[in-house]
């Protein structure tokens, strides 16, 4: 696949960034802010229109290349109820969080439309002095004699494009860091597919049902509810839609017989998640791949002239209570910029001319997160807490709050003896794990 | 009689948690609210020949945009136009060489909106 | 000169949605593959806002050797939009071929090409599915109702118009693409106002048509003249002619029957 070319032949750019998503776009204004030419390859016609997510972006890292950002960007609904909520087949366990301080700047989440978020910070870069090329695919890499990577193929016609430095932000598939054999082996068990219906409704009756006013806007995120395939849902409000899906383990949704859409028209139809989203009219249905495994299945993150950012790079964090992307994607995409910018300016493009980018991860929270939350996927993901767990805390719930009169209260230690008996689960494995989430989460 | 049993069972259906028999959108007018810019050029291949003699068919229950589909004697049938170029399908799909998987041409392919 | 006239439309002001149509981008293929056939330029014109210039530097990035805006920020009649563009084609040099799409986003008349024709004086062949370089002319199939096609030998200067199927634009270049980014386009100014009485939009009239009395002794005879069927099978004719002689019995018969005004007298307006 990679085309070797001349030595001689000189870079037609300083950087070439794949990919016009958040971690592109921010490399991509770094660069240009720094005065080098850089070039921003897009896929789609325009800037975000590949994309799809789960629903809540956290742009407080946007705070040091956009202050005021949230005065101009293209935002749906500021997040101020965080809701968590446990599913079996007949109950539903909330932890319902709100707050007023995330209703007004700098905020703390927001959803919105990537087509809309990602096309916003596109222009920036664009506006900083990038060259934005829509409508252009990378596919492959361009070497020099010595397989350092000099440049990127695209499928226009003579399409080469050398550059000193690629940046690889061709999200979650990313060809690129496979071409360039930073990743080692690609398994199905790191993914997880995320499904969405986006659901219209009006904004009197989404306010109604969310309990919430103007701009403020709700995320719920589901454990259960997945029809026995590992992964969860989400329901969150738009200005005037919800998203509503699931997130799917591949291969335990390969292994079983239910289709996608089957299984958020289950999650749909619960009688906890049936009251939100009734009468809500598909406007739109969409897909999208997640790394889920998080820093396990993370690739080497720089080679000779190339580094990975965003998705493509797996910075995407899945630990159950956080399920964050964009923020990881942002970051990383500025951490490659000035990694970039440093080398160029140093004249060393090398592995070790870029080992900057690792450096300022580790500094930042997208590996300290990474790496504290190593475990986090796996754990979120295991069978016992993903079928056994929710049934066995709904149950005990029940029961206390249960009144079986004329018997009198039992006390909450008898009922999590028996409801553990009666779960099944052992408590090897109650304590192996609680260790486990201490560890993880603590 | 006022009572109509098929009216009755219908209202008690609606409102439990019962899966519905039918599915509220058919998957055609699932797909049909998102759009896609479809270029001449598939950009996935199938070998049939391989998948003749798979018995999992994991692609045909992962696909979001449900491009394959199994036929009578045996063998895929699979679409490329309505996709959302997630990758699921080489992920999940267990025969080395079945499934050839790139993005479309550039600009064409799906195009999101409210997502 | 080969020009191409592209409509910019967008449906709901977002440029992310806003485009040509397939038409239109296979009206320039076509116009690019006579140019490089008869060695000359191709001028994409439209007529329309600022945003219409994404467009333009897209059919430059393809290969259009110039651009022109025509300034237009209303939506207008399709004859003055044909009338404002034929003046700055004219103006722009002598023009072998007019290419157009044959219909636009919006899914308009499709006729802004046939005025175009009118206004340029030139031969105008529309809706074609397929068309051929044939020495310093082209031959081109045109579909007809009930499945049939038209092969038409066509000879410069004259208007075509393409369906979208007829041919896909080429893809641009790389160094093209990122060259047109920043390429200037020209701008003129267009029409201040309405060009003329057809710009204003009012409900369709039928033409008042002079009806000669009913023939017959009495009233029931009379009315007898009005509904018998034989009346209306006395309009159908059919004749044998040159089509010369053939057109002129049609728009003589049209002027009888009253579909037509006659010529000098005022029609009125509609």
């Amino acid at each position: 696949m990679s085309d070797t070319v001349a030595d001689a032949a000189p870079a037609d750019v300083d950087v070439v960034v794949v990919g016009a998503g958040p971690a592109g776009s921010c490399a991509a204004t770094v660069l240009a802010r720094a005065g080098h030419s850089v070039v921003l390859l897009e896929r789609g016609p325009f800037a975000g229109s590949k994309n799809m997510y789960g629903g809540v972006v956290y742009p407080r890292i946007l705070d040091q290349l956009h202050p005021q950002w949230w005065e101009h960007a293209p935002v749906q609904r500021w997040v101020v109820r965080r809701s968590t909520m446990l599913l079996t087949d007949t109950q539903a366990l909330t932890v319902d969080f709100r707050t007023q301080s995330w209703a007004a700047p700098p905020y703390n989440g927001a959803t919105a439309y990537r087509p809309d978020f990602d096309h916003w910070l596109a222009g920036l870069a664009e506006a900083d002095g990038a060259q934005l090329v829509c409508a252009t695919t990378a596919v492959g890499l361009l070497r020099d004699e010595a397989g350092r990577v000099v440049g990127v193929r695209t499928d226009r016609p003579d399409g080469d494009l050398r550059a000193r430095v690629v940046i690889a932000c061709d999200g979650v598939n990313s060809f690129l860091a496979k071409e360039a054999g930073l990743y080692t082996a690609t398994d199905a068990a790191n993914y997880t597919l995320g499904v969405k219906e986006t659901l219209a409704l009006p904004k009197e009756v989404i306010d109604e049902r969310f309990g919430v006013r103007d701009r403020e806007g709700v995320d719920i995120e589901i454990l259960g509810g997945t029809g026995g395939v590992n992964g969860g849902g989400f329901v969150y409000t738009n200005l005037d839609t919800l998203g509503v899906g699931v997130v799917l383990k591949l291969p335990a949704l390969a292994a079983q017989s239910a289709r996608p859409e089957q299984i958020i028209a289950g999650l749909k139809e619960h009688p906890a998640i049936a009251p939100l989203v009734e009468g809500g009219e598909i406007k739109e249905y969409s897909a999208h791949l997640i790394p889920e495994a998080g820093r396990s299945m993370m690739p080497t993150l720089a080679t000779d002239g190339m580094l990975v950012a965003g998705d493509a790079a797996a910075m995407c964090l899945a630990a159950g209570i956080w399920l964050e992307g964009v923020n990881f994607a942002m970051a990383s995409g500025i951490a490659a910029g000035e990694a970039a910018s440093e080398a160029l300016r140093r004249g060393d493009v090398s592995t070790a001319g870029l080992a900057g980018y690792e450096r300022r991860l580790h500094d930042s929270f997208v590996l300290r997160d990474h790496e504290k939350l190593r475990r986090a996927p796996a754990l979120v993901l295991s069978d016992r807490v993903q079928h056994q767990y929710p049934q066995f805390v709904a149950d005990v719930v029940e029961r206390m709050f249960r009144v079986d009169n004329p018997a009198a209260k039992p006390g909450l230690n008898r009922i999590v003896r028996e409801e553990r008996k009666r779960s099944g689960l052992r408590w090897r494995d109650l304590l192996r794990d609680a260790i486990d989430g201490a560890r993880t989460f603590g | 009689m006022s009572g109509d049993p098929i009216g009755r069972v219908r209202w008690s259906s609606a409102h439990s948690n019962i899966r519905s028999e039918w599915p509220e959108v058919s998957f055609e007018d699932r797909i049909g609210t998102t759009r896609f810019d479809v270029h001449e050029r598939a950009h996935i291949v199938v070998d049939g020949a391989v998948c003749a003699d798979c018995s999992t068919r994991e692609c045909v229950v992962a696909c979001p945009a449900k491009l394959f589909v199994p036929t009578a004697d045996g063998g895929i049938l699979f679409n490329y136009e309505q996709c959302f170029e997630c990758g699921t399908c080489y992920l999940v799909c267990n025969r080395e060489g079945a499934i050839t998987w790139t993005y479309p041409e550039g600009g064409h392919g799906v195009v999101f909106r409210r997502t | 000169m080969i020009a191409v006239c592209w409509k910019w439309v967008a449906l709901d002001d977002d440029v992310r949605w806003a485009g040509v149509s397939e038409a239109d981008r296979a009206a320039l293929e076509v116009a690019l593959r006579l140019a490089s056939a008869h060695d000359d330029v191709v001028l994409v014109v439209s007529l329309g806002p600022s945003e219409a210039e994404i467009g333009l530097r897209q059919a430059l990035a393809a290969g259009a050797h110039e651009v022109l805006r025509i300034d237009a920020s209303t939506e207008l009649t399709s004859r003055a939009a044909a009338e404002t563009l034929a003046i700055e084609i004219a103006a722009s040099g002598p023009v072998r071929w007019v290419v157009c799409g044959d219909y636009s986003p919006d899914r308009g008349s499709g006729s802004v090409p046939a005025f175009l024709a009118a206004e340029l004086g030139v031969a105008q062949a529309l809706g074609l599915v397929q068309v051929d370089v044939a020495g310093p002319g082209i031959t081109a199939r045109r579909r007809l109702d009930g499945g049939r096609r038209e092969e038409l030998a066509i000879d410069a200067p004259a208007v075509i118009s393409v369906e979208g199927s007829i041919a896909s634009l080429r893809r641009a270049p790389l160094a093209r693409e990122m060259a047109a980014k920043a390429a200037p386009v020209t701008v003129r100014p267009g029409p201040a106002g309405p060009l003329d009485d057809d710009a204003l939009v009012a409900p369709f009239r039928p033409r008042p048509r002079v009806m000669p009395a009913p023939a017959g002794d009495d009233a029931l005879a009379r009315v007898r003249s009005l509904v018998q069927p034989t009346a209306a099978a006395g309009r159908s004719e059919t004749v044998v002619a040159d089509p010369p002689e053939a057109a002129q019995r049609i728009v003589a018969a049209l002027r009888a029957w009253g579909y037509l005004a006659d010529p000098g007298t005022i029609s009125p307006a509609s």
